[in-house]
Order: C-alpha cells, then structure tokens, then sequence
C-alpha cells in the first residue's frame, strides 16, 4: 500500500486554507451529536437479530465441507487436477531452488549473488549483498534463510509473471484500472488467516501453498507500479511515436516499456518487500525456512525468534538496496550506454561469470559443499550464534522483570492509554445506539468526501452489521481510531522533522524498513511484558507498522512545498519556526491528509496481529478460524476488516471536487 | 544461418547433457549416505507448544538412532493444515492432537488421517491461579471460594469486576460460558496466542499479585511456576464443552473434561510397512517425561536433538518397549 501512495502524492497546493480545514466544525458537531446519542440511549439499540443473516456462518462452513470432500473424492473433478498440477509444479521448482542454491555451497552462493548485484547494481549494493550473506551465516541460520530465499525467488517470479502483464493492460486501460483496482484493494486487505484455509484445501501444504498466499499479498503492487509506470510515460512521446506510424505493439515494445523501465524494476523492489512481509505466514503452512523458526521460536525460544525476525529485515533491507540500485543504473534517461561502455560490460560480464563459477567449483572441490557455518559443532558460527542469543536473552530477561525502572514508566503509560482512550470509545462505540454510529459515520463521509463515498461507507456499515458481526467490529473500529491518531501524531511530528533535517530522515530510513519487514510477533511479544494490559500492545503494533508510511508522506509533502512561497515568507523576515509551522505545514495539508487515509489502512492491516496479542475484537475472530477449523467465523470477520478498511477509506479519502475547491 | 542455428543446438544439447549429468552424480552422491533400506523418510510435524517438541525430537532420535530412518521436521500449524498435511501424505505423523479440529470426522471417515490412539499424556485444561493465593484466600480452592470475591482479581481492564485471562484462541475452551453458567463476576479478557498469555500472567506472577487464568498440563511452565487448578464442578450428564455452540450457559457449568493426547498418522504412512509406524503406536511416555524435555529445551534453552538424546539415555527401558516387536 505505501507503494501507491508514493506516487499518488498529490502536487503541491498554493492556498492558505487546506481543504479540509472549514469541515471540521461540521465533523465535531456530527460527532457531538453522536455522543448526545449515546448519553441518552447507551446500549439500549444494539444491531437487530432481525436484520443479521445468520446463517452465513453455517452456509460457508458447509461450502468448506464440500470443497474438502470433492477434495478427497475417488472422482475427483479436472479442476483439482489443474490445482494438484500448479501445486507440484510450484513444489518442485521451489525444491529445485532450494537444492541448487544449496548445491552451491555458502560460498559459492554468497559469491555468485555478490558478483550478480555487482554486474548490475555496482560495488555499494554488492557490499551491503555480500554482508547480508555473512550475517546469515554469522546468525547461524544459514539452511533457513536459503529456504526462504528460494521461497521468495519462487513467489516474486511468479507474482511478476502474472502482475506485469496485468499492469500492462491497466496502464493502458482506464476501464481495466477501474475494474481491477477494488480487487486490488481486497487483496491486500483482506488478512492472510483468512485465505489460508481455502489454499490449503487446494494447493495442501508446502512450498507451493506458500507461494500461492504470498502471490496474493505481492501481486497489487506489481500491477500498480506497472500501471503508473506505462501512464507515466509522457504524452507527447506516444503521440510522436503514433503517428510516425507505430503500431499500438510497437508503442508498447520500443516505446512505452523501456521508458517506464525504471519503474518496472521499482515494482520488482515493492514486490520482494511485500513479499517478505509474508515469510511468517508461510511458515505456518509449509513454507519453512525462517518463517518457522519465527513461529516454532515464539513458543519454546524467544530469543531465537527474533534473531529469525531480523534475518529477514536483513534479507528484505539487502533485497530492496541492491534492486534499488539497480533500478537506478538500468534508468536510460540517467545513463547512456556507448558502443565502447557496452563493450566493457560484456567483457565485465564474463569476468563475472568465470569468478563465479571458479568459486563454486573451487568450493565444491575443496569440499565445503558438506560443511555448512551453522552446522560445525564448536565451529566460530555456533559460538557467535550463541553469543547472540544469549544477549537477545538478557535484553528479555530485562523486559521480563516487572521491578525494572523501564516497567514503572511504561505500565502506567499502557494503563493511561486503555482507562482514558480505549476504553471510554469502545463503550461509546458498542454503546451508541447502531442506526446514530451508521447515521454519523456516512454524514462524515459526506462532509469530507462526498456522496459516492458516503453511499459507499453506508453500504459496507450495514453489511458489517448484516453479517452479524456488528459489536465486535465497532470494538475493532475504537482499537484502529485510537492507533490511528497516535500513528498521525509521530508520524506527522517525525515526517516535519525529517523534512527539515538531512539528519533525520538518514536516521529514520533505515529504522522504517525494520518497523515495516521485522515481523510484529517478533517485537510486539516483548511489549506484552512492559504493558501488561490487552488491546495496548495490539495498537502499539499498528502504530509501529503504519507511521513509517505518514512519515514518508508527510517529508515528501513538506519538501514539495513550492520555494517560491518559502522565500516569500522568507523575504518578510518569518522566522525558520514561522515557515514551518505558517507556509510549510498548512500547504502539505493534502499530503498530511493522505498520510491519514494511508495510515488507517495499514492500521487496518494489522488489525490480525492485535487479535493474536490481546486485542479480541475482529482479528481474533479471524485468527481462531483458521486453527479451529471455523471457516465461516474466519471468513466473515475477515470480510468485516475489508468492509471497515473501505468505509474508512472513503471517510477520509476527500474528493477532487473538495480538493479543487481548496485550490481556489 | 541454418548451419549456425545447427551448431548452436548443438551445444545447447552437449551443455545440457553435461548439467543433467552433473546433477545425477550429486543426486547420487547425495542420497548415497546411511539411509536404511528399511525404514526410509519420515515426516513428523513438530507443532507450536513445546511439549510437541519433546515428543517429535524424542521419537525422532529413537528412529534415526535404532531404525536408521531419516527423520525430518516440519512445522505446520496446527488444525486444518495439520489435517490437510497429512491426509495428502506431506507429512507422517502428528504426536499430539487435542481433539479440537471440527471438521475432524472428515479426514477419518475415508481413512486418509488415522487415530492411532493415546500418548500417554492426559491433557488437563482448567483456571489456574498461583498458589501465593491460597496462603491469603484459602477458600480460591474451588470455584466456590471465588464467588464474592471476583473483586480480588480487577485490573484497568476488567473496571469492578474481575479479570479472568483467556487462553490461546486455537485451544479448546469454554471460560465465558462457564462464568456465565457459575453466576461469577468476572470479565473474560482475551489474552490473545499462548506466549501473549503467559507474558500477562507471568508479569502479575513476578508481582505476587491475583490472577485466574485458562492453563493446562502438560506444560513445561509449570515446572518454573507454582500453579493450582481450581476445582470446578464435576462433570455431569449432557455437559457441554463447545460454547460455539451456544445455548444455556447452564449446560456449560462443570469442568473440562480430561483429553488423551492422540497420535495422528497419515493413511499413506500406515500402509507404507514403514518399521517407523509401529514405534509410534508404541510410544508412549507420562506428562513427567515431556515436561522434563520440555524444560531442557524452553527452560533452558538446550537444542531439541540434545535434550532429546539425554532423555533417551536416561530412559532406555521406556524406550526398549517403544521398540520391541
């Protein structure tokens, strides 16, 4: 999701009024008139058992029962046959890769992808490759990450393969874009407990169910970047091509591909990341590799889990570095390739290519090909792996210890937010007689965005409520709203910064890529023991997932703010403070505003993760579906989620027209 | 041109042939180790508690040490995916199953899952509280003792009434229909997957402060905490155990019943005459031997393998009848 709004950032305004400033009166006046309600008739209108269908619940159990006997029937239908072919052909090439880059020896594999990235990504990207390897080696999981490496080749290649094309057309299509872009959304919404069953049931587990969930979560970015990369292409060049007489394939062919190539090898970079972000989840059905050893860790040896957790930050932040590079050097409008410059490449290729092979072989002849780093009993990596978890140990130990002076400060802190936050709005929530929050929610709707959104926002509250699962996702809404106004204030506040300060933002880039790829199990358990009381470390866990998002809108917003209106301020002798908090801030409003939608998205994200931390509400709904067997309870608090993520999406989406307005 | 396009088939054919003939001789030398004719692969699914752990690692090293099989493990989670696993024949044999996947007749039914039956182990589930409490409230003994006296176990979260933490969602419980059936003024609070669960009470634990919660046994923590189970009302004649399936809280109203941990092995496994499967229908060990792993691997943090073989050689006299014809 960050990937769109990367792109999406709307183009600085020049007004002294964001948009949305004049309807906040009307925004607090409907919400006072919600909370009247609620004074009036708490509790006394909960969601009618006549209006909820519910016998869903059963109806999809019942589909699940079908879907596994025609599963296991003598006569099995062609269709499962499609599906057993997918599945061993998706196992047996995650096997393959699994045993060739182990085949390689660790040597050999560090080598080749060091020598790869150094061909075409240059010696920085190379470095940080190469240091990635060692420190799979160094953390002792070496078999692990290769696992999960080859699992990730696996499923970007493939979620490409399908996502590409797909962008292609949407980028070309206004009626495709249009049509494939809610899908889209539910499938990076939807949360993956959701689906597991369903893929289970079809592919079975392995390599191949694995794949199959994280293409699902990796495919939308792949066709979004894709999309935005072909309409990026400028007008003015297809037109000149067109009617030089080009042929709409050949538009595509020598004109619109290699243009948005850039761009295209961006969308291989958000691919991996969101594909990483997966690892834990695969584990669970099959994937291996270090997604187990986060899950099996978590019960029996924390500290291994999170060693686990940052091997994958450390493949996700190598993985995004080198295509990034890549990305760049490849760009033709930076670099211009000479038929000498050309010869030099082929010539570097097969020096490349012979190191390579030379070290495989060297390695393979000197027979480290037996001997892998975690497995030499005594060996140096052994001991380096036990250095560190011992470390991780006493930094748990520390956590764990309720006399500590770090506990005295955050369990009062955890105790404030759920007694004076939570708490009071979940009851207002729960409590508000139904028809007033449906009431309120679409008339705020309406106010910020407009009509389509707030007839949009209507429909999704009353199926929320229609499925029956009204109380609980009124107590998830109250969990996502509070975690989203945290998420806003540090997002906002460390966005500001970072645009101000060259500094800040070096510092944060790389504490966001580890807050959005360390899996939240990893870190939010911790967090359990400091604030002991549920829901809080659930919100702690979306706050730290979605404002590495705000922030990066909101720097970007600040930074575009057009220099012209800057020295003005300037020339009247404003005052640094004066510019930010007059000129800078009040102009990035639209940003700050999509920082919001974006940030309630990605809360929204999360929202499972809470559910399997103490937060109940709809995401341990979803969570206890998946290991009971409870298909139907999975699947319609997931869908729950997904409706809650759109009405709240068109709440505070705005629209063109408001935006417009603001403009004059 | 066709000359050309002939050399270059050609080479692709002589590459080729020499990468298929590479690959064979390391698929040879690779599967040319000590595996056993006899016994071959087996699958055994390690799932997320640790008392599975034990048991997976135990057996795996009586298997690879006197049948010579080679033992791999997976970690599959728990229900549908276990079940699924091994009704397609990805994995072998699950050690401990508590009974609580609903579509489990399915997967009996046509005979692709099979119960071998028991472990050993009787899983308890019930509330537990610290015994520090019963120096102070003697009478929290029985769930009796607790009526009037919920206030004791208020937190920020549960306002007046009492905090009863609930268990991990994929086990089998019925604590909110139990309050309500016993007449108790406790909230139930979801503490969220196990380690969130022990995190709360351990951190009220270290306090020696209240707390009531959902826990059972076999349980390597036990072993590091002194816990009593409260004694509920005794099982009576059409007692309920599924709140899913709702109703009167009434019929809730006695205590969890006792489960025998299953052996669940794969229906391909068993017809494979693998010497493997009549070790695990043998196997069979008491709650005192999986927590005395247990602790070696989640207490203090020895590798699973190591624990495994120290267990082993302590206990040959177990492991003989695992083995014997």
């Amino acid at each position: 999701m960050s990937v769109a709004t990367d792109v999406t950032t709307v183009a600085p305004v020049v007004s002294h009024r964001p948009w949305w400033r004049g309807r906040l009166v009307q925004v607090a006046a409907i919400v006072g008139l919600m909370v009247i309600a609620y004074r009036a008739f708490e509790l006394e209108y909960p969601w009618p058992g006549s209006l909820a269908w519910n016998g869903l619940s059963a109806e999809l159990d019942s589909f699940q029962s079908w879907l596994l006997d025609q599963r296991s029937a003598e006569d099995r239908s062609i269709v499962f046959a499609v599906f057993d072919g997918f599945a061993t052909f998706v196992d047996d090439l995650v096997t393959w890769l699994t045993d060739g880059i182990l085949w390689l020896t660790w040597l050999g594999a560090a080598a080749v992808g060091t020598l790869v990235v150094l061909r075409f990504g240059g010696l920085r990207a190379a470095a940080i490759i190469l240091a990635s390897f060692a420190s799979f080696a160094a953390l002792g999981l070496w078999e692990a990450s290769m696992q999960t490496l080859a699992l990730m080749l696996a499923a970007v290649g493939l979620s490409l393969l399908v996502g590409v094309p797909l962008g292609i057309v949407a980028g070309r299509s206004d009626r495709f874009q249009r049509a494939i872009s809610p899908v889209l959304d539910a499938m990076q919404i939807v949360p993956a407990f959701a689906y597991l069953m369903p893929v289970v049931i079809l592919f079975s587990v392995g390599p191949a169910a694995a794949v199959v969930s994280t293409m699902i979560y990796a495919i939308p970015p792949a066709v979004r970047i894709t999309s935005l990369g072909i309409r990026g292409v400028s007008l003015n060049t297809v037109e000149a091509a067109a009617s030089m007489g080009s042929t709409r394939r050949q538009l595509l062919g020598k004109v619109q591909l290699p243009l948005a190539r850039r761009m295209l090898l961006l969308g291989v970079n958000q691919t991996i990341l969101f594909a990483l972000s997966m690892v834990v989840i695969a584990g669970l059905i099959g994937g291996g590799g270090l997604g187990a050893v986060v899950t099996s860790g978590l019960y029996s040896n924390p500290a291994l889990a999170i060693l686990g957790g940052f091997a994958i930050v450390i493949m996700a932040m190598a993985l995004d570095r080198s295509t990034e590079a890549i990305a760049n050097r490849t760009d033709p409008t930076k670099r211009h390739v000479d038929s000498t410059m050309r010869r030099t490449l082929r010539l570097q290729t097969v020096g490349i290519a012979g190191a390579g092979i030379a070290i495989v072989a060297g390695a393979k002849l000197a027979g480290i090909a037996d001997i892998y780093p975690d497995e030499t009993t005594g060996g140096t990596v052994v001991t380096a792996q036990e250095w560190l978890l011992a470390q991780i140990q006493k930094v748990l130990d520390y956590v764990q210890d309720p006399t500590s002076w770090v506990f005295g400060i955050t369990e009062p802190v955890g105790n404030f937010l759920l007694t004076e936050a939570l708490l009071p709005l979940q009851e207002f929530l729960v409590g508000t007689p139904w028809f007033v929050t449906v009431g309120g929610l679409t008339l705020i709707a309406f106010v910020i965005s407009g009509l389509r959104p707030a007839a949009m926002t209507f429909l999704m509250l009353v199926s929320i409520g229609v499925m029956g699962v009204w109380p609980l996702a009124m107590d998830t809404l109250s969990q996502v709203l509070v975690a989203t106004v945290l998420t806003v204030l540090i997002g906002v506040t460390l966005g500001v910064w970072a645009a101000e300060s060259r500094t800040v933002s070096k510092v944060l880039r790389p504490v966001n890529d580890v807050l959005q790829t360390l899996p939240q199990l990893v870190y939010i358990i911790p967090f359990i023991y400091l604030m002991p009381v549920s829901i809080v470390p659930g919100i702690i866990a979306g706050v730290l997932y979605a404002f590495p998002v705000v922030t990066r809108l909101v720097e970007r917003g600040v930074r575009d703010v057009a220099p012209e209106a800057v020295e003005a301020a300037g020339a009247f002798g404003a005052t640094r403070r004066q510019i930010l908090t007059k000129v800078k801030v009040p102009l990035a409003g639209d940003a700050i505003m999509l920082g919001v939608n974006q940030g309630i998205v990605m809360v929204l994200a999360v929202v499972v993760i809470g559910g399997l931390v103490g937060s109940g509400g709809l995401g341990y709904e979803v969570a206890q579906g998946l290991v009971r067997g409870q298909f139907g309870q999975g699947v319609i608090a997931s869908l729950a989620i997904l409706a809650l993520g759109i009405a709240l999406d068109r709440v505070t989406q705005g629209t063109r027209r408001a935006r417009r307005e603001g403009i004059g | 041109m066709r000359d050309r396009f002939g050399t270059r088939r050609a080479r692709f054919a002589a590459v080729a042939l020499a990468a298929v003939a590479a690959l064979v001789v390391s698929a040879s030398a690779l599967s040319g180790g000590a595996r056993s004719a006899a016994c071959g692969n087996v699958v055994l699914n390690e799932n997320a508690w640790a008392g599975s752990t034990s048991n997976v690692y135990v057996v795996k090293y009586v298997l690879e040490k006197n049948l010579g099989c080679k033992v791999k493990v997976t970690n599959i989670t728990e229900g549908q995916p276990n079940f699924q696993a091994m009704a397609d024949g990805k994995i072998d044999a699950v050690l401990e199953d508590w009974q609580n996947l609903a579509s489990f007749p399915q997967y009996t039914k046509n005979k692709s899952v099979i119960n071998l039956g028991g472990n050993g182990i009787t899983g308890v589930i019930g509330w537990y509280i610290p015994r520090y409490l019963l120096q102070q409230y003697p009478q929290f003994k029985t769930w009796k003792g607790l009526k009037g006296k919920e206030s004791v176990f208020k937190s920020p979260e549960s306002g007046s009434q009492g905090m009863f933490l609930g268990g991990d969602p994929s086990y089998v419980q019925k604590d909110k229909a139990l309050i309500a059936g016993l007449g108790l003024n406790f909230k139930h609070v979801v503490a969220g997957a196990e380690p969130a669960q022990v995190a709360r009470w351990s951190q009220l634990y270290k306090q020696k402060k209240p707390v009531i919660f959902y826990w059972y046994d076999p349980q390597y923590l036990n072993a590091q905490y002194d816990l009593v189970r409260v004694q509920l009302p005794a099982r009576f004649k059409g007692c309920q155990d599924d709140e899913k399936k709702g109703g009167d809280p009434k019929k809730y109203a006695c205590e969890y019943p006792s489960y025998r941990l299953d052996k669940i092995i794969s229906g391909k496994f068993a017809k494979s005459g693998s010497p493997a499967v009549s070790v695990i229908r043998k196997f069979k060990w008491t709650s005192a031997d999986q927590n005395a792993v247990a602790n070696l691997i989640a207490g203090k943090k020895m590798k699973p393998d190591k624990a495994a073989e120290q267990w082993v050689k302590a206990n040959q006299a177990k492991v003989k009848q695992w083995l014997a014809k």
